[in-house]
């Protein structure tokens, strides 16, 4: 069974008094992204559960979390990192760096290493262009990436 | 030129359309067909499919007609070559992943991808990948089979759910390239109304499974008839191949149904073949030994007019009666009264046990005037379970078109999240609130709200409600109203229609199939045909005859009565089946077990019928023709479409007639559209009733004569018994009886027996969720579960009629019209 | 160079209200509040300011087309920077919040909304704690909130985070994101400014855009009117990427050679290549060749070289670039962020990958270039939103400047084919 924390209740309802009483369905990414957040995946008695507060159905829900990328049905590591392959990225050669850091963690594009710690996915471009290449791991974004900076970043998360 | 209307050119033809129209519309009025995908008139503009794109002079870019309202003096082209060119595109695209496996595709040659295809599509395709995978055939429900692969993501289905139905249970899931309907988890997709998005799939994406691979479309006998589960009569289609049943397919009628059909229509039609029907008509011989002959129906209805004659001439007409069904059609239950009338001289004629008595003090709405009310009340009715077409309906006009909806029930509805006002009364307390609603409105007199449930403010809200709204539709169910609140109702009604400024009529809503047509047929011991009281004796006896009787009958629970006391002596059941339906339960068997001669007819061995001296065998909805009048007083034809060898029941009818009458009865009818047109004769109200009139959509009948306002005052409410709750039986659309058998496809429906409580009840009674109970009364005993619900006011219980089995109608009590129930664990 | 929105980016703690406000921060509501907001909204109309998100729409004209008389109205703040090539929004929410939030009280009392809600793509949530903070330090200096500095505006400012799709911000797509839905387009009209969040009448604006309403209120419309050229008016972020020395977000007056951009600002190209193509306005405008690069950066000549503005991302490909290997890696973008609702843009996207990545990996044959045109075709103008029209133009103009990219890979495969 799933239940919020009783710090979520609070964030919860700092949430909703964002939207107009009669609109609270605005609340259902910044609740589904509340649950994304601490327990790294969105499972389906979450979305019954949110779907419960904000009377939508399950099925909306599910409809809406599995529309945007963020929203993962199965946890994803500890850190997430997200490498930006898109243009500005590629022309400065984040593909070897890609590589690099899957071969590194020794896990597949898109998988999780078998501690849970790191997730790697492929992203779309992260608004960082000019400090290209990048990654994204959880909040905080990495720039002008070298496989030496990857290595050393890596190594720095515990 | 109205205002209201705007011309444009389309094709170099002048059309003129009102405001608002859609492009594709328009262009149909003129017989110019945009091809289209998404768009369905019902669902509004998605614009998703893009398949409807046309050429608009001064916009750069192609439009999608179906997104595009008309302009005046816009001009549209719909063949220029840009146009073909992006259709051919579209199409391709359409295609491009689908796996074109119409030889075996259930939706072969009535496809729009197959059809539109065919006449805008490219010769051949591009496409020189593997097509996209996707998951093929699988169950999105029991009896929806989802094929992904087919799909083409128009969205009509997960839109239909979201704007129609109104409860997003089908749904888009992913994104782009990924997205595929889908419920939630992969749960059944099991909805009131799920069966629709079969209908209005473009492609073979979502089929029947009960009609998978059954029959080519192509092949079957389809023939345009009504459903005859409830009161809405929605129209539909039949389809039959050689003479075997094989689906039902919604056929829109705006004024009736809006285009959609509940599950019940589409899949509860497995009893045209049950193996419960009653095929063979069955006598026990006179001599009383229990030993069944098998004589043709012909000569057991020859043998029955003959029976209860000898009774009538033997014991007075007092003797015999006749309990009817508001499931008959008007041609049946019309022929019955004249036969119990004319031909027996009684008037023991009935064919319901709650109060209720033809016409209405204000007008009988269409159920299409909700769409142009501005409120709507609804008074103890359930519409989702009752009358389901209703439910959508309400939901429409509420969503869509911004009428208020106002509740007043004595239990939670479904219906109730979408009420501007929805308030509860006392079970019991219905003819209190009605009066004191009554009170509040006109404002003579103290609004006494005492042991209602509701509050004067409450109640004066309601009243403020009514009288700020321009156009109000009042719908009731007066099957579900107590004693003879309906009297006090239709008081209620009287003053409405005073409160100056408005517009107003009233549905009665009880759920049967043909319950208004039972009333205006005269199937009441006190009304004669068109609502003529017995007290009219001059006027009746003009029309009908000096033999016409015109002293009031027995009513259907003073005749099970009369047969306890074996003052009644032979009783014909039609379509009826008291043992189950009637209050009192095993108290009715064993009066029924009294009487010298019951005759029943009826399609299906029920618990009645195993009791009858002579079984007569019914056709019923599928195999007989006949007229059936709806809650908006919309009579309509609803055609048998399957043959049978058997006679129709109108046939049989007349047959007794003919019986009875030495030089023979003059009447000769030669289809069921000869006693239509004697209706049309004999019924006040019917007069503009015939096969042409009726035809396309149907006709309102004129209100019955009476114009029934002032009725008796309303009984005294009974007095509370200690440790014992009120109930209130609640209707299930898919309950378990001989419609939806065991070996119905809707099986996965039915439910189990819940008795829901008030948490404070069920706090004294010291019951939780899911508690095993027996709820008492007098001798009857009814196994639930408990549901702390709060689905009444606390001192009630509501009980849901789930099963024939359950036997909930055991509990009632209908001398003083509220049941008291307790309540214990085992 | 004049500066409008950079001239302080880079000064220490800018993001705090304490130095924002030391550097003159927050003076323009005063003056905005002695006016009426009708003259606001004039002023911006007279300023020339175009909408610095993608359309370039004449940001006071829209403000001027909300539906009269119906309220309440709001403001969304379009913060969603997923345009590959752009990162210019992020800077300005990172090291200047205050004047985006000033931006924005500005636009509400113009337009007379009293709630604003700032959409900012999922992956910012850095930046959402940025400007929660800024936020509550306004909130606490009267900035927002009622009756703000006795102006009788009331004004709530709210963060709202998507959750990862680039269609999001498609301000109509960005709408149903906002009301808890899946980010699909909406049918226009209705325009936002007669229906838009909750149906009701709405403001959508850039990040940018926002930004320089400050000065624009401060120093009047003329000032602004009289930076830049005739049609294009103001300054304009340009995010330059790609082969550069000197990467970076930079403020330019609209007007300015791209050659400047690319070879004063930035440095030029790296290892002093040559220069091969430019995308001059984020991925779904059309490439440009090298040829081109005398071109002015602004709105009208940018348009008349066959490309867009956009939302200001210069994208530089030096001479080792193949064109199909980018147009590729933007098809399978497109592929990835089509909402699926429309048929040319769901299939149509996956389709032009499939041939490209035949190509790419010498599977091509030589009819499918045409074959690409000619579903480009298919899908232009011809979607519901303009994500398709996007998705074709760098493959469009790649293959009509390029062709020779495609033409060698297709004929190097004949060739080993051959053998
Ligand atoms: C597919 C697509 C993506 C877009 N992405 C963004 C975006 O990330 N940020 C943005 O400000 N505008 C974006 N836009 C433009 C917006 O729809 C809208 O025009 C803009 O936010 C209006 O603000 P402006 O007038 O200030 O430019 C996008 C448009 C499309 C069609
Ligand atoms: S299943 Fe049918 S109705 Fe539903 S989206 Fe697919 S094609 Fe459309
Ligand atoms: S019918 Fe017009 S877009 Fe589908």
């Amino acid at each position: 069974m799933f239940v919020f924390s009783e710090e979520d209740e609070k964030q919860i309802e700092k949430i909703l008094n964002r939207y107009p009483e009669e609109q609270k369905r605005s609340a259902l990414l910044p609740l589904l992204t509340l649950v994304q957040r601490r327990e790294k995946h969105v499972s389906a008695d979450a979305m019954r559960d949110i779907g419960r507060r904000l009377d939508l159905s399950p099925a909306y829900v599910q409809s809406v979390c599995s529309f945007y990328t963020m929203y993962s049905a199965t946890p994803v590591g500890k850190y997430l990192i997200l490498f930006c392959i898109n243009i500005s990225c590629q022309l400065n050669g984040c593909d070897e760096l890609l590589a690099h850091t899957a071969k590194k963690l020794n896990i597949e594009i898109g998988g999780t290493t078998e501690d849970m710690k790191f997730t790697l996915h492929r992203e779309e471009c992260l608004a960082a262009c000019s400090g290209a290449p990048m990654m994204r791991i959880n909040d905080t974004f990495y720039e002008n990436l070298t496989s030496d900076r990857i290595d050393q970043i890596l190594g720095s998360l515990d | 030129m109205a205002d209201d209307q705007v011309t444009l050119t389309i094709d170099d033809q002048t059309v003129c359309v009102p405001k608002g129209t859609k492009v594709v519309d328009a262009a149909k009025t003129v017989g110019i067909e945009i091809p289209v995908f998404c768009y369905h008139e019902k669902l509004g503009p998605l614009g998703c499919c893009r398949m409807c794109l046309v050429e608009v002079e001064k916009m750069p870019k192609l439009m999608t007609a179906c997104t595009m309202d008309v302009g005046p003096d816009m001009v549209v082209k719909t063949t220029t070559p840009k146009v073909e060119k992006a259709q051919k595109g579209v199409l391709e695209f359409t295609l491009l992943n689908h796996p074109l496996d119409c030889p075996v595709c259930d939706k072969g040659g009535e496809c729009p991808l197959q059809n539109n295809t065919f006449k805008y599509g490219p010769g051949d395709t591009r496409m020189d990948f593997t097509r996209a995978e996707n998951l093929k055939a699988y169950p999105l429900s029991p009896v929806i089979t989802l094929d992904r692969e087919r799909c083409i993501a128009c969205q009509r289905c997960t839109c239909y759910s979201e704007v129609i139905e109104m409860d997003n249970a089908l749904v888009m899931h992913n994104r782009g390239f990924n997205n595929v309907i889908g419920t939630f988890n992969n749960e059944p997709y099991d909805t009131r109304f799920s069966g629709n998005v079969i209908d209005i799939c473009p492609v073979g994406a979502l089929t029947n499974t009960q009609f998978r691979f059954k029959a080519r479309t192509w092949d079957l006998t389809n023939s345009d008839t009504l459903c005859a589960h409830c009161g809405c009569n929605c129209n539909m289609t039949l389809g039959a191949r050689t003479n075997k049943f094989m689906r039902i397919e919604s056929r829109p009628n705006d004024l009736v149904d809006d285009g959609w059909i509940c599950d019940k229509a589409r899949w509860g039609y497995d009893f045209l073949e049950s193996k419960n029907r009653i095929l063979q008509a069955r006598t026990v011989p006179d001599s009383g030994t229990m030993v069944f002959s098998s004589p043709t129906t012909q000569d057991a209805a020859v043998r029955t007019a003959n029976a209860i004659k000898k009774i009538v001439d033997e014991h007075g007409p007092e003797s015999v009666g006749f309990i009817g069904s508001p499931y008959g059609t008007n041609e049946e239950l019309y022929l019955y009264q004249k036969l119990f009338r004319l031909g027996f001289g009684t008037n023991n004629i009935d064919h319901k046990v709650y109060a209720d008595s033809p016409g209405l003090p204000i007008d009988h709405y269409d159920v299409s005037d909700i769409e142009t009310s501005n409120l709507v009340l609804v008074i103890a009715s359930d519409p989702t379970e009752e009358l389901p077409i209703l439910d959508l309906r309400i939901k429409k006009v509420v969503a869509r078109h911004g009428v208020k909806l106002a509740i007043l029930n004595d239990q939670a509805t479904l219906m109730d999240k979408y009420a501007h006002l929805s308030l509860r009364y006392n079970i019991g307390a219905d003819a209190e609130v009605f009066s004191a609603l009554s009170a509040a409105i006109s404002g003579d007199g103290q609004a006494n709200v005492k042991d209602t449930g509701i509050e004067a403010d409450q109640l004066k809200s309601l009243a403020d409600l009514l009288g700020s709204n321009k156009k109000v539709t009042i719908i009731y169910n007066p099957a579900a109203l107590t004693g003879r609140s309906v009297d006090v109702l239709k008081q209620l009604l009287s003053v409405i229609r005073e409160i100056p400024s408005i517009e107003c009529g009233a549905i009665p809503a009880a759920p049967f199939t043909n319950a208004v047509g039972a009333m205006d047929m005269g199937i009441l011991p006190d009304y004669y045909p068109g609502g003529v009281p017995v007290s009219d004796g001059e006027a009746i006896q003009q029309k009908w005859g000096k033999t016409a009787p015109i002293k009031a009958g027995l009513s259907a629970m003073e005749m099970i009565q009369k047969a306890e006391s074996g003052e009644l002596k032979a009783l014909l059941v039609y379509r009826a089946n008291p043992v189950v339906d009637f209050p009192g339960g095993k108290q009715v068997a064993e009066a029924l077990k009294k009487i010298d001669l019951l005759v029943v007819h009826d399609m299906f061995e029920t618990e009645t019928a195993k009791l009858a001296h002579i079984l007569l065998p019914s056709n019923g909805p599928g195999y007989d023709d006949g007229t059936t009048t709806n809650i908006g007083g919309r009579v309509q034809f609803r055609k048998g479409g399957l043959k049978t060898a058997h006679p129709p029941d109108w046939k049989i009818i007349s047959l007794m007639a003919k019986t009875l009458n030495e030089e023979g009865d003059k009447t000769n009818y030669i289809t069921s559209f000869s006693v239509t047109d004697e209706i049309a004769k004999k019924v006040p109200g019917y007069g503009e009733i015939s096969k042409k009139s009726i035809k396309k959509e149907g006709m309102t009948r004129g209100a019955p004569s009476s114009k029934n306002g002032a009725g008796q005052e309303a009984m005294e409410s009974s007095s509370p018994k200690p440790g014992t709750l009120k109930l209130r039986i609640a209707n299930y659309l898919f309950a378990h009886d001989k419609i939806l058998d065991a070996t119905s496809v809707l099986a996965h429906h039915f439910k189990s027996s819940t008795v829901h409580l008030h948490e404070k009840d069920a706090k004294k009674l010291k019951l939780k969720d899911d508690d095993d109970v027996v709820v008492v009364s007098g001798n009857t005993e009814v196994a639930a579960q408990v549901e702390i619900s709060n689905r009444c006011n606390p001192g009630g219980v509501v009980l849901p009629n789930i099963s024939d089995e359950q036997g909930v109608w055991g509990l009632a009590d209908n001398r003083d019209g509220v049941t008291w129930v307790e309540i214990h664990k085992v | 160079m004049t500066q409008i929105l950079f001239h302080n980016i880079n000064k220490k703690d800018l993001h705090t209200l304490a130095v924002y406000e030391k550097e003159g921060g927050y003076k323009g509501l005063k003056k905005a509040f002695a006016k009426e907001p009708d003259e606001i909204v004039e002023m911006v109309k007279a300023s020339g300011l175009r909408g610095r998100g993608g359309a370039g729409f004449p940001t006071g004209l829209k403000w001027s087309f909300l539906a009269k008389d119906v309220f309440p109205r709001y403001l969304c703040c379009n913060a969603d920077e997923s345009e590959p090539g752009t990162c210019k929004d992020r800077e300005l929410l990172q090291k200047n919040p205050h004047l985006l939030i000033e931006g924005m009280i500005l636009c509400s009392y113009a337009c007379k909304i009293e709630t604003v809600y700032i959409y900012l793509r999922g992956e910012f949530y850095d930046l959402c704690e940025i400007m929660e903070t800024a936020l509550e330090e306004a909130y606490a200096k009267g900035y927002l909130g009622k009756n703000i500095l006795g102006s009788g505006l009331n004004l709530d400012i709210h963060t709202h985070l998507g959750a990862g799709a680039y269609i999001c911000g498609e301000e109509s797509a960005l709408l149903n994101s906002l009301e808890g839905g899946r980010g699909e387009p909406r049918m226009k009209p209705p325009f936002p400014a007669v229906q838009g969040l909750y149906a009701q009448p709405t403001v959508i604006n850039n990040v940018e855009t926002l930004c320089v309403v400050p000065y624009i209120v401060n120093n009047g419309a003329e000032k602004h009117a009289a930076i830049g050229t005739e049609k294009s008016k103001g300054t304009k972020l340009v995010s330059v990427s790609g082969h550069v020395k000197k990467p970076g977000n930079y403020e330019v007056v609209l007007g300015t050679p791209i050659r400047e951009i690319i070879y004063d600002l930035a440095g030029g190209i790296r290892d002093d290549n040559k220069l091969k193509a430019f995308i001059p306005g984020g991925s779904s405008v059309p490439m440009l060749p090298a040829d081109k690069v005398d071109t002015p950066y602004d709105y009208e000549s940018l348009q008349a070289a066959g490309t867009m503005l956009g939302s200001g991302a210069l994208i530089v490909m030096d001479h080792t670039v193949n064109v199909v290997e980018i147009s590729l890696r933007l098809a399978s973008f497109y592929m990835h962020e089509s909402c699926g609702k429309c048929t040319p843009c769901r299939e149509g996207t996956r389709w032009m990958w499939q041939i490209l990545q035949q190509i790419q990996t010498g599977k091509g044959e030589a009819s499918y270039v045409d074959k690409l045109l000619d579903i480009c075709d298919n899908i232009s103008f011809k979607c519901f939103c303009p994500l398709g029209d996007a998705a074709v133009a760098p493959v469009i103009s790649g293959i009509e400047n390029f062709r020779a990219d495609y033409d060698e890979l297709i004929e190097k495969m004949a060739a080993n084919t051959a053998v």
